[in-house]
């Protein structure tokens, strides 16, 4: 299962060097000059590489010696061997002068030791220079999960490219959705949905140059055929606990049910329905004087966070698969 | 369904050498100076007046009350009440308290009417049933010991053979309690010499018991059977949830206490809880965070159970106060 393999596949593809990207990044340095090679100004970008390999004695110190040879400091580290698995995955996050180590040498370096260690997966990112994920949203009715993401983005705290919005549910000129699409430019697409026909050539072409896609609520089943061709990571939001009340209206199974606790799971989408690796879950305690709104409300406003908070972790490269249907969450 | 139906017998006031070891802030009964605390649960068809009615029986009597919560659901109709209260029993007998909120009972047509006066009612006389997995026992044991769990253990039930070396063992013969090794196999469940050994029981405990108890040892038994299912209901019912929660890779586990009605794991939910799992742990670490939470949480239902915080609410829920 290629989990953020894609990511890592479209990175390769990406030029690395983009200084002229100057969308603002929620840096604690000040605003982020390109630097001119000749000025003897330094200052401190942050980079995060994230590494999944067999198993071996030593990773750790070479991966650590390449970042301090060129002069990165590593400000947090993340290690994990599971027990009897002999696989590695790291996560660094280090600052360093894009002037001592310019991306694409960055690049190269982490490429050397990939092959080293024979990596599944070895991603670097610079916020500061790389250009953001480009996401498109799928959505249907329910527009909670949609408005939240879209004002998380405006407001900066979603460090996402949203290149557009797909939906099958059709949105007049009035409605809060694209009057805020049409404030910034961000196309919406109507396309009508059967049961016989999910629009999904029609979706395919959309997302083509997208990095990954966000199912916001979205009430279609992708295909199997959707899944494989588009090739990348798509995240979900299911609003019940899973694997409790998979499928339909979990909100009111879990009314009659009398459970104590509600929530909601984002997971990356695989062909089995509502089964692909979580990524986080959140809860929240429900009790009899809950009635079926009160249930809806909270079960949304979980929704929400967790959405949110899976697609930060995404962006942040802190999602790593994890034997078949699991995930390290750093 | 027999949800609290029992009423502790009316044990009157001449039991009061049942006083050892209460938590209360009152010093022991002193008829001349103190108050002592009463819990009225009520739950009728809904009307107008029912709180006006409650309260002022309770005020005319002298009685103050210190907490009350009263819920009426949406369209339904119901009326469910808890008030908790200190009064003075010289000047509200026991049993004049009986009568005065029966004549209330009769009056709204109540489906359920329970007051309870720890000071001078006697525990509840429980029966815990268990199997291997002895971690919910041990707790169970422990709280008692301790005065958390204010229940009577009447024994403890199991199919699992203890030797006389055992920590359960020697627990239970130091305080008297007897332990019933009972072999079962898939033939026999041996539900019958359970009934007889739990039949002066107010209601029951499966502490990890591993066996299902048929339609007809419910029916027969009739009160309350509480049971604890290590994993969030309805998620993992069965068998080892902890394995299936493990390899389904989620990111919170929780345990479930819930009473025990024909279907398997199906009863009304009492109380559940979680905790946070991550990629660091593993079946270990999944099953000692499991037991941790079932602990917690089948002792928060039983102790919620006592104070009669728990309360029958529609087909498959409750009301907990």
């Amino acid at each position: 299962m290629g989990i953020l393999r894609r990511l890592c596949s479209s990175w390769n593809l990406i030029r690395v060097v983009r200084f002229g990207n100057n969308n603002s990044y929620n840096y604690s340095y000040s605003s982020f000059d390109p630097p001119n090679p000749s000025s003897s100004n330094s200052f401190l970008t942050h980079g995060i590489h994230v590494f999944q390999c067999p198993d071996t004695v030593g990773i750790v110190a070479k991966l650590s010696d390449c970042i301090a040879s060129r002069g990165g400091n590593i400000l947090s580290a993340d290690v994990f061997v599971p027990q009897n698995k002999l696989v590695f995955y790291s996560r660094n996050v280090f600052v360093f002068d894009p002037v001592m180590w310019p991306r694409m040498q960055m690049e190269e370096d982490f490429l050397k030791l990939s092959k080293a260690f024979n990596a599944m997966r070895s991603v670097i990112r610079v916020p500061a220079l790389d250009p953001k994920y480009k996401i498109a949203i799928i959505a249907s009715k329910q527009d909670h999960c949609l408005i939240d993401l879209l004002h998380g983005w405006q407001d900066g705290r979603l460090s996402v490219d949203i290149t557009c919005v797909i939906s099958n549910h059709y949105r007049g000129p009035e409605s809060e959705v694209i009057r805020f699409l049409e404030m910034h430019g961000v196309p919406y697409h109507y396309l009508r949905t059967t049961a016989k026909n999910k629009s999904e050539e029609e979706i395919l072409k959309l997302v083509q140059n997208t990095d990954f896609l966000v199912l916001a609520r979205y009430t279609r089943i992708l295909s199997s055929t959707f899944l494989r061709s588009y090739g990348k990571d798509i995240i979900n939001i299911h609003h019940g606990l899973l694997p409790s009340f998979s499928g339909i209206n979990p909100s009111k199974q879990a009314v009659d049910a009398g459970v104590k606790l509600i929530g909601a799971t984002s997971h990356f989408v695989t062909e089995g329905f509502d089964a692909g690796p979580i990524i986080e879950q959140m809860v929240e305690r429900v009790s009899h004087r809950d009635n079926l709104q009160s249930f809806v409300q909270k079960s949304q406003n979980l929704e929400k966070q967790c959405l949110s908070s899976a697609i930060r972790s995404y962006c942040e490269l802190r999602v790593l698969p994890y034997e078949k249907k699991k995930t390290v969450v750093f | 369904m027999a949800m609290a139906r029992r009423v502790p017998q009316l044990v009157g006031l001449a039991n009061r050498n049942r006083n050892r070891n209460r938590n209360m802030s009152f010093k022991s009964l002193d008829p001349s100076s103190s108050l002592t605390h009463g819990i009225h649960v009520f739950y009728c068809p809904d009307a107008v007046g029912i709180v006006a009615k409650l309260s002022d029986c309770i005020a005319s009597r002298g009685g103050n009350i210190l907490a009350a919560d009263v819920f009426v659901p949406e369209n339904k109709q119901v009326f469910y009440s808890r008030s908790d209260f200190v009064f003075d029993p010289v000047k509200w007998p026991r049993v004049q308290m009986e009568e005065d909120f029966l004549k209330l009972s009769q009056t709204f047509n109540a489906v359920r009417s329970v007051v309870r006066v720890p000071a001078l009612d006697p525990k509840y006389k429980i029966a815990v049933l268990a199997s291997k997995q002895d971690h919910c026992l041990v707790d169970l044991l422990h709280g008692w010991q301790d005065g958390r769990l204010p229940v009577d253990i009447t024994c403890v039930i199991s199919n699992h053979h203890r030797g006389s070396n055992t920590h359960v063992i020697r627990f239970l013969e130091r305080h008297d309690i007897p332990y019933h090794y009972l072999c079962t196999t898939k033939e026999n469940k041996r539900e019958g010499e359970i009934l007889q050994l739990v039949q002066n029981t107010d209601f029951l405990v499966l502490a990890r018991y591993m066996q299902i108890l048929s339609g007809n040892f419910l029916r027969s038994y009739g009160n309350d059977v509480i049971n604890i299912h290590h994993g969030l209901l309805p998620s993992f019912k069965g068998g080892n949830p902890s394995k299936q929660a493990f390899e389904s890779g989620v990111k919170l586990i929780g345990a479930t206490s819930h009473f025990v009605t024909e279907e398997l794991d199906a009863g009304p939910i009492i109380e559940q809880m979680v905790e946070r799992v991550s990629h660091r742990d593993n079946l270990q670490s999944f099953v000692q965070k499991s037991e941790n939470l079932e602990k917690q949480c089948l002792s928060k239902a039983i102790r919620s159970y006592c104070e009669l915080r728990v309360l029958p609410y529609e087909e498959k829920k409750t009301v907990v106060f």
